[in-house]
């Protein structure tokens, strides 16, 4: 996949300290393009589309907001807690701000939350839904495809 | 194919030619970003000089003022506003959404996006001026349930810190990990006012976040930590109206602090105070013991636990519900609707918003409510 002048321009917002003091990347060192045309291969092996993913993950952020800042349980099958944090961040594509805030989603077997941990933002959700952009290896908010797919039960 | 020796000297024009061009960016960045000594003069009363070139944030965290910040100077927070009386340009698109109408016209800025490149004059509010910078001692850590610590610090020697019950800190965590620079994040003190020369937090682990995962996974004690404090101005307002108190998870920390100024200054006992506290499942609890030793103390002290789903083979005595649910029904139930009453909130926008609307319907107005949001 081509680097595009728009994929530059975000690669250098996804930095450390340019948006957020982590950055986006963690120890990721491919450049954006390879980044995300790995993940939509790994999307398209897993069977998962990326409308209803970023559906998925709304609805539970909807959810889990309902919490008032405590966990909530999900249609008995997910554990989600959403933290909101004060401000905002921008989109590293500069096309919208959005709320800080930090939701974590846990499949949950017999009442108790098991395998894999989603954690993720409203960012997240629009960066994996108009960019395909799950950020890099290491990051803390990444979105690994197989634990979506093990997670959101899609 | 090139000789070896023609391809060596290509390699040593290409890099002489860096060489030389980062040379030149190098002198036209000093030019042109040379703003030299600049004239800062705040609140008419305080004039000072300082080297151009930085954010205003950073030029008045040199002089020893510094303006409250959830996010370490990124623009992400919106906390850092300041009135500016000189021109600096127009507002930056960093900076509109984070004001309302009223700062727009009155040239209110983010001092965290604002350079400082020419004489400038600012107001703050006066109290701004009380605020220092501490290194601190962690004293102790202590794991509260398995995601909020009490964190103690010491005070340096000499400090002499004077703040209000309610008001928070800003604590600064050094470059870890990826992170390349110091990072600070506002929590609410948990300790008495009374208490000179320490300082107490309670620090939730949030998924991603940058200082609690810091203080969570890699603060110990002995260590220095920076507090830039007092910040804030949630207080108890000195009234003999009934105190309706809701704050779950880490959102105890100001009610610890507030009700420990009480009792240390023996007035906890002489006002209505209903203290709402809970979580998901009942190993989100705490202090259980120090909250129902104060309700068993004080008959006046009232202490409302609330578990929305306990775990499995947890015993919870009560019906399971939210905190706001048992804030409805208390209201319904036990609270009197003649009894003059403040509210004081603690917690997520969410939950503050739910609270305030059940606050509304049971006869509350919004200016005797007061509260400290975590967004």
């Amino acid at each position: 996949m081509k680097m595009t002048e728009q994929l530059k321009k975000a690669q250098a917002n996804l930095v450390p300290g340019a948006i957020v003091e982590e950055g986006f990347l963690g120890h990721d060192r491919r450049p954006l393009a390879d980044i995300i045309q790995h993940d939509e291969e790994a999307f398209a092996e897993h069977g998962l589309s990326w409308d209803a993913v970023a559906e998925r993950l709304k609805y539970l952020l909807v959810e889990g907001e309902k919490g008032l800042g405590e966990p909530v349980t999900v249609e008995g099958k997910w554990r989600v807690f959403v933290y909101e944090a004060r401000g905002q961040f921008a989109c590293p594509w500069e096309d919208g701000l959005f709320h800080k805030d930090s939701v974590t989603v846990q499949r949950l077997e017999n009442g108790k939350p098991v395998g894999d941990r989603l954690v993720f933002n409203q960012l997240c959700i629009h960066m994996l839904e108009k960019h395909h952009f799950l950020e890099g290896l290491g990051s803390s908010f990444r979105l690994h495809p197989a634990a979506l797919r093990n997670v959101l039960n899609l | 194919m090139f000789p070896l020796s023609t391809l060596a000297a290509q390699a040593l024009l290409i890099g002489g030619v860096s060489v030389l061009m980062a040379v030149m960016i190098s002198v036209i960045d000093s030019i042109v970003n040379n703003y030299g000594d600049v004239q800062l003069d705040i609140n008419g009363k305080k004039q000072v000089t300082v080297k151009g070139g930085s954010k205003l944030l950073g030029t008045l965290a040199d002089q020893g003022i510094f303006l409250p910040s959830a996010c370490g100077g990124r623009g992400s927070c919106g906390a850092c506003k300041c009135q500016v009386k000189s021109d600096v340009g127009p507002h930056l698109p960093t900076e509109v959404p984070y004001l309302t109408q009223q700062e727009l016209r009155e040239n209110v800025r983010l001092a965290c996006q604002v350079k400082v490149k020419a004489d400038i004059g600012i107001q703050i509010p006066e109290e701004l001026f009380n605020i220092k910078k501490l290194s601190c001692t962690v004293e102790s850590m202590t794991n509260l349930t398995y995601d909020i610590k009490e964190v103690r610090l010491k005070l340096p020697e000499g400090s002499d810190l004077t703040y209000t019950a309610g008001q928070y800190g800003q604590i600064e965590v050094p470059a870890y990990g990826g992170i390349r620079e110091p990072s600070a994040r506002a929590y609410s003190f948990a300790s008495a006012p009374q208490e000179k020369d320490t300082l107490e937090f309670l620090i939730r682990l949030v998924p991603g976040g940058t200082v609690t995962t810091y203080v969570h996974k890699f603060l110990k004690v002995g260590d220095k930590i920076n507090v830039v404090a007092p910040v804030g101005d949630f207080r108890v307002h000195d009234t003999q109206a009934a105190m309706i108190c809701v704050g779950g998870g880490s959102g105890m920390a100001p009610f610890r602090s507030i009700f420990r100024d009480m009792e240390a200054r023996g007035v906890l006992g002489e006002r209505d105070i209903w203290y709402f506290f809970g979580g998901h499942s009942v190993k989100d609890l705490y202090f259980m013991d120090w909250l129902k030793e104060l309700a068993a103390k004080y008959e006046r002290f009232h202490f409302i636990p609330a578990v929305s789903e306990p775990g499995p083979g947890e015993v919870w005595e009560g019906k399971p519900a939210r905190l706001i649910d048992v804030l409805a029904e208390r209201f319904k139930t036990e609270i009197p609707r003649e009894l003059a009453k403040e509210g004081y909130l603690c917690g997520s926008p969410g939950m503050l918003d739910a609270s305030m609307e059940i606050m509304r319907k049971n006869g509350m107005t919004d200016d005797k409510i007061y509260f400290d949001k975590f967004a």
